[in-house]
Order: structure tokens, then sequence, then C-alpha cells
């Protein structure tokens, strides 16, 4: 009987300890260079991707709900390579900090994700750095493959330390989103350019109406994210890292143009009343979808909603949507834009060439389903106007064709491109505290600024 | 090889206990040394273990010119300190109320102990919509007559209390049950004797009740405070810290820390001020019980 007991005792220790040597095993990996990993693959891979054998099943992360695009791809991606023996599954993560840390102990621990999509430079830095990206210039120079061609030379914004470690697979362009039927009605016409000053007066002509029943000019989404308007309007005027002075050592966020941007947010919310305050839209947890959809508000900030504005089973609404430029607080320097989705190889995957072969594939050719969930590829290998009509496809009706492409497909020359991150995290969460108590009333747009800047100062001298 | 009898018993005594002081070295003592040392370093986890620099001690005079840290301990400390005694206070009168004059006990107790064993999120979730501008709570007060009332969470004086409350709540039926049951233990004999002598209930409560518990309230007193320096979930899903550094805790900015700046020597240095703090109000308090903890 005692033995039995000891017997089964025996048994657990050696399981728990097999399930400890698991991890140790995988702990021991993250050291060893990206590139040895990589040969060793690349030999065994040789041959056009062992086709006799099992198929290599690729597993790819992404933020994107599969059902919105990323799972017709894949299959698309199944069927084209069935015959070279490689299949993907796809797997959604939550593109939060939850979801993000979930995905880096994924990376660091071992090989559960092949290639992921990292969203904006300094998640993509953080990666790179930590050896979580597998630094693509031995791939590209063997394929041949034209990064500057196939994208453009904007590409080289997103290299970190000089190296590639992703494929910058969509171009974010952005506009505000405007009901367009509501500014037939006004007589407003649709603006292709505009400051922030006829932007107020436009939101403004557009309000009315009181309590449950008001219609505001404008949502900020504020509670998303409270600052918007940092990236998407003052980087028309100072470029695409607007809390840095050139050179990244010296903040900038009282910059005029920045203290113009910001009131505009505050006094439209404050004064004139023609969008819903920051603390309306946290305590009532207001969307896009609850408030410009609804018709609730005229305009909004951004378009990331494109799959729900088409939806209109689950977002019933019969007026037509149209997009327009980003006012802006100064001299147009810039257009609002750059690139997104930045498609990642794990370092530590045993299928890197057969990843690599799934990256160049779904930035060249493998993006049109997402296209239909609005994102819009920045490779030039597709034909424009196949992304237009899948862009629109299912709602040709209540979208208007011509802004939608002027402002969101056709690519600019002149993008504003984040140049610094240096303590931006950090920055980040001062400027997020300071746009607070503007928006709440505790201090003026100059006060508040003027702390972050101090505090953005100490933090980039310390 | 023969052992000897006592070295075989002790033996057998240690493989017994050795799945769990496994566990005990691999999940707590060695992660715990490694975050005292780590605490002196600056590292950049994802960067790999050949990244930590030796800093020697700047982490631990950094972290008091830092706001987010100040105000961060300042939260926590009032924090605690409303949560601890009013949970104990209630509990103890609910107790004792429930005990004497409640029909249907057991239901009731059942009641009250349902938030503590409710998933926090989902509590958290839910007391968020109590909040909103249309939630119940926000009606309550203008019933009351409040014109223009808090905006709770989105506002940066009752933002902190309106997390105290949830707290509270939640916290209660766990105090409440355990009173409860050290109440069924009291002796009756004394209560009849207090009863010959002509005491009232108040009297009662007071004069027996309260020190008979002594021992409960200081073992309930101990352990709510730690587990309220130990805030976080509330505060990640209601406020993340806002509006402003409002809500800010130790725990939260140790999270922050860590996972969004990439600074886990500092981080760990700060979960150390925690454990430090933690270790000497436990300290005090154990000291201070003879003064007022009768068993």
């Amino acid at each position: 009987m005692l033995k039995k007991q000891f017997l089964s005792f025996l048994v657990t220790v050696i399981l728990i300890g097999s399930i400890f040597s698991g991890c140790g095993t995988g702990s021991d990996t993250p050291n060893s260079p990206a590139a040895e990993n990589q040969e060793s693959s690349s030999t065994e891979a040789e041959t056009p991707i062992a086709s006799s054998m099992e198929p290599i099943i690729l597993r790819m992360w992404g933020g994107v709900p599969p059902e919105s695009g990323p799972q017709a791809t894949i299959d698309l991606f199944n069927e084209t390579f069935a015959d070279r023996g490689i299949q993907a599954e796809y797997e959604r993560f939550v593109n939060d900090d939850t979801g993000n840390l979930k995905l880096e102990t994924s990376l660091m621990a071992g090989n559960d994700v092949d290639l992921y999509m990292s969203y904006g430079i300094s998640q993509l830095q953080q990666r790179a750095s930590g050896n979580m990206a597998l630094d693509l210039t031995d791939l590209i120079a063997r394929d041949g493959f034209d990064m500057f061609g196939t994208f453009s030379s904007m590409a080289e914004a997103y290299y970190i330390d000089g190296r590639p470690y992703s494929l910058p697979t969509k171009l974010d362009q952005y506009g505000i989103v405007l009901n367009k039927t509501m500014f037939d009605a006004a007589g407003i016409p649709i603006p292709s350019s505009w400051t922030v000053d006829e932007f107020r007066e436009v939101a403004k002509q557009l309000t009315h109406g009181e309590g449950q029943d008001k219609v505001y000019g404008m949502f900020w989404n504020s509670q998303q994210e409270i600052g918007y308007v940092f990236g998407y309007i003052s980087v028309q005027t100072l470029g695409g890292s607007p809390f840095y002075k050139a050179g990244g050592l010296e903040a900038n966020i009282n910059d005029p143009v920045n203290i113009r941007a910001v009131s505009l947010v505050n006094d439209m919310m404050n004064v004139d009343g023609s969008s819903p305050t920051h603390t309306d839209s946290v305590t009532q947890k207001l969307s896009q979808e609850a408030m410009f959809l609804t018709g609730k508000s005229a305009m909004t900030i951004g378009p990331w909603m494109v799959r729900s504005i088409k939806d209109k089973e689950q977002f019933p609404h019969d007026f037509e949507t149209a997009f327009a430029p980003y006012p802006t607080a100064g001299d147009k320097n810039f257009t609002q834009g750059g690139y997104g989705d930045h498609l990642c190889l794990n370092p530590k995957s045993q299928n890197i060439d057969a990843a690599w072969e799934l990256a160049k594939w779904y930035a060249q050719e493998g993006m049109l389903p997402v296209v239909a969930g609005g994102r819009v590829p920045s490779a030039n290998t597709y034909n424009p106007d196949d992304v237009v009509s899948a862009f629109l496809s299912g709602a040709e009706d209540h979208i208007d064709a011509e802004s939608a492409k002027n402002i969101l497909i056709i690519p600019a020359t002149n993008y504003a491109v984040p140049a610094y991150s240096n303590k931006l995290p950090e920055i980040d969460k001062k400027v997020n505290e300071e746009l607070e108590a503007i928006f709440t009333g505790q201090k003026t747009v100059e006060e508040a600024l003027n702390a972050a800047n101090d505090f953005a100062n100490q933090q980039l001298a310390g | 090889m023969k052992l000897s009898r006592q070295l075989k018993t002790d033996l057998t005594g240690y493989v017994f206990i050795l799945p769990n002081i496994i566990g005990f070295l691999l999940f707590t003592l060695v992660p715990m040394v490694f975050s005292l040392i780590i605490s002196f370093t600056d590292w950049n986890y994802t960067q790999g273990f050949g990244n930590i620099q030796w800093n020697g001690g700047v982490n631990f005079v950094e972290m008091w010119g830092d706001k987010w840290f100040t105000d961060s301990l300042i939260n926590t400390i009032v924090f605690a300190v409303t949560v601890v005694p009013l949970t104990a206070v209630l509990a103890l009168v609910l107790a004792v109320v429930i005990d004497r004059f409640c029909f249907a006990r057991l239901p009731i107790r059942l009641a009250m102990f349902m938030p503590y064993i409710s998933n926090v999120v989902a509590v958290a979730i839910v007391w968020v919509m109590m909040y909103s501008p249309w939630g119940p709570f926000t009606r309550m007060v203008q019933m009351v007559g409040v014109e223009t009332p808090p905006q709770w969470l989105g506002d940066y004086t009752w933002a902190l209390p309106a997390i105290i409350i949830m707290t509270i709540w939640s916290g209660l039926g766990y105090s409440v049950m355990i009173y409860t049951s050290s109440i069924s233990s009291l002796p009756r004999d004394v209560y009849e004797a207090a009863d010959i002598d002509g005491a009232g209930e108040v009297t009662k409560f007071f004069k027996l009740t309260v020190p008979f518990l002594s021992p409960t309230t200081f073992f309930l007193v101990i352990t709510t405070f730690i587990t309220s320096f130990q805030v976080f979930a509330p505060i990640q899903i209601m406020t993340r810290g806002g509006p402003g550094t409002s809500t800010h805790v130790l725990v939260y900015y140790i999270y922050t820390a860590a996972f969004n700046f990439y600074r886990m020597g500092y981080a760990a240095s700060m979960s150390w001020i925690l454990f430090v703090i933690l270790f000497t109000i436990t300290l005090v308090q154990w000291r201070g019980q003879k003064k007022w903890v009768s068993y």
C-alpha cells in the first residue's frame, strides 16, 4: 500500500520535473543569435519546401478578428500553397497592453508563433532589440526582394538601427470621417483642405439639439485614445514625432502647433459644446459606432470602424459616409500617414523560410480580403481599382467612393513618419494625464503642455 | 545499508513535503531572490539576461522623486487606511446584527458572501455600469437631492472613493463570514451572567462581544491590510489609474513600470519597498496586539 503511494508520488515528481525541464530548454535558445537559427533552417528547406513530407504548418498572430479578413486571406494562402507543402493558421491576439504582453511572452518563451503583426514603431523597436523579430536583411538579399520598389523609400523609416525587421504591409492613411448626408443638408461642401478654425466652425454649424437628442458636430473618441490630436493634426505641420525637437533629445510638446491643436479639442468640448466632453466619453464609454453610426455626431476622428460602417445589419444607418483630410494647425508640411501592420518573423521559428514565403505573399498578393475590412495595402503590386472596389464592397451605396479613394487609398509622397521614440512610453503617459487635466478643466492648455514638456525634458536628460 | 530509525523518519518526512518545497523554491524563493538582485539593476527584460546592468541603489533613490511613485504610495495608503477599518467595523456590526436579530441567517450570509467569490473582473465591469451617469449610483445621489452628482470614475475627487466603496462591498461578505463563525463559538454563560447583571445589548456588544472577538479582528485587519495594499484588478479595469493619478496605486505602477516602460529593475525595487511597508505594518500590529487583543 505504502509502496503504491510512494510510486504515484514518484511519478508526480517526475512529471512536475519534466514540465520544468520543458521550460528550461525553451529558455536556453533565446540568446542564440538569430542568424544561426536561420542558417540551419534554410539548409534543410533549400529544396522547394518539403512537399512529400507532412506540410509545414505556420502560425501567424494578428490583432484583427479572423472573420474580418485574415481568415479569408489565410484560406487563400492555404489553397495557393497546398502543393508546396506550406499551410498556415491564424490566431488573434487583442491589440492592447495585455494582448501584446501575451504575444511577447510567447515570442520569448519559444516557437509557438512563426510570424506576427506589430502595430506601431515603438512595438517594432522593442521587439527588434529584444530578439523577438528577425533581421530580414539576409532573406531580402537572398531573394533579391526589392523593399523600396515594392513599398516605397518610406519603408526605410521603419528600419530599426538601419536594418529591416518587418514588412510594412499596410498604408496608414486616414482622415476625418463625416456624415455626407448631414453636410449636404447643411449646405457645407466636403473640404479638400481646412484649418482647425474652419473645422471648428463647421462642427459648430452641425451641432444642434439638446439632451438625449443632441447631435454633435464632432466626436473625438477620446476615451479610446486621448492624444489622437497629436498623431493626426500636429504631425501635418511638425512631422511624425511632434513631441520631440529635431534630434530627439529635447521635448517639443509645448510647441505653438501642439497648443493650437489641443486647444481645438478643448474648445470644442468645453466652450462650443460641439463635441462630447472627455468625461462623457469615459463615463459613458462612448464609441465611434455609438456616436457616428447612430447619427449622434456628424464627424469622427478616424475610419478604423470601416467594418462597422459597412455592416448595416448590426449598425443600421441610412446616411452616406465620406472622408476629408485632417484639419491643419499650421503650414501643411506633411501628410498624415505612414506604414502600419508590420509583419515580423519570429527568430525562434523552426520554419523561417516558409514564414518568409507567407510574409512576402501576404504583403504583395494576399491582402485583398483584409482590404474589405478597411486595411489598405502598401505594396504597389495591387491594382488601385481592385483595392478601391474591395474597400467599398458591400457598401457601394453608402460610402462615397471618390473621397474614400482620394483620402484613404491613393498614396501621398510626403508622409509624417515618426523619427524618435526615446522614453516615449513615459512621455505618452504624462501627456495623457495632462490632457485629462485640460479637458476636465483643471489646467489651461499652456500650463498643462508646459508641465508635460518639462517632464519630458527631464526624462530625456536622465 | 541500514539507516538509523531517526534518519529514516526524517527522510520520510522530507519526502512528503518535497513537492511543496520544490514548488516553493521554484515559484517563490528563487523569484524573490532574483527580484531582490534585479532591484539593484537596470534591466529591460525583453533584451535578455545579458542586458542586466548593475546600478547600485539608484532605483531606491530615484523613486522618491518620481511623482507617479509618490502619488501611488499616497493613494495606496489612503485606500488601505479607509478600506481596512471600515470593512472591520461594518463586518462586525453586520455579523452581530445577523446573528442576533435576523431570520433566514444562512441565505443572507450566503448572499453577502457572493461578491467575494465572484470574479473580480466581472464585478468591476458591473460597477463601471453602476457608476455611469445613467447608473443606479448616480440616480440615487440625484434622488437624495444632489443637483450635479459626481462623475465617479471620471472625477478626480470621487474615483478613489468609488473604488473604495466597491472594494468594501466585495470584501465584506468574507469578514462577516469569519465574524459570524467566531460569534457562534462565544461562551453563552458569560452573556447570561451579563443578562442577570442587567446589561443592555449595547453594553454587551462593547464590553463582551468586541473584546471576545479581538483575535478575529486582529486576523482580519492584518489580512485585509495586506490585500488592500495589493489592490490591482479593479484599478486596471475601472480607471487605469486615472483620471490623472487619482487612482494610481502601487501595484498598478509596478505593473506599468515593468510592462509598459520595460523597466524591470525599477519595478522590482518598488515591489521591495511595498514588501518593507507591509512587513513593518504587520510587525507593528503583531507587537501592538498585546495592548488590545485578548485571547
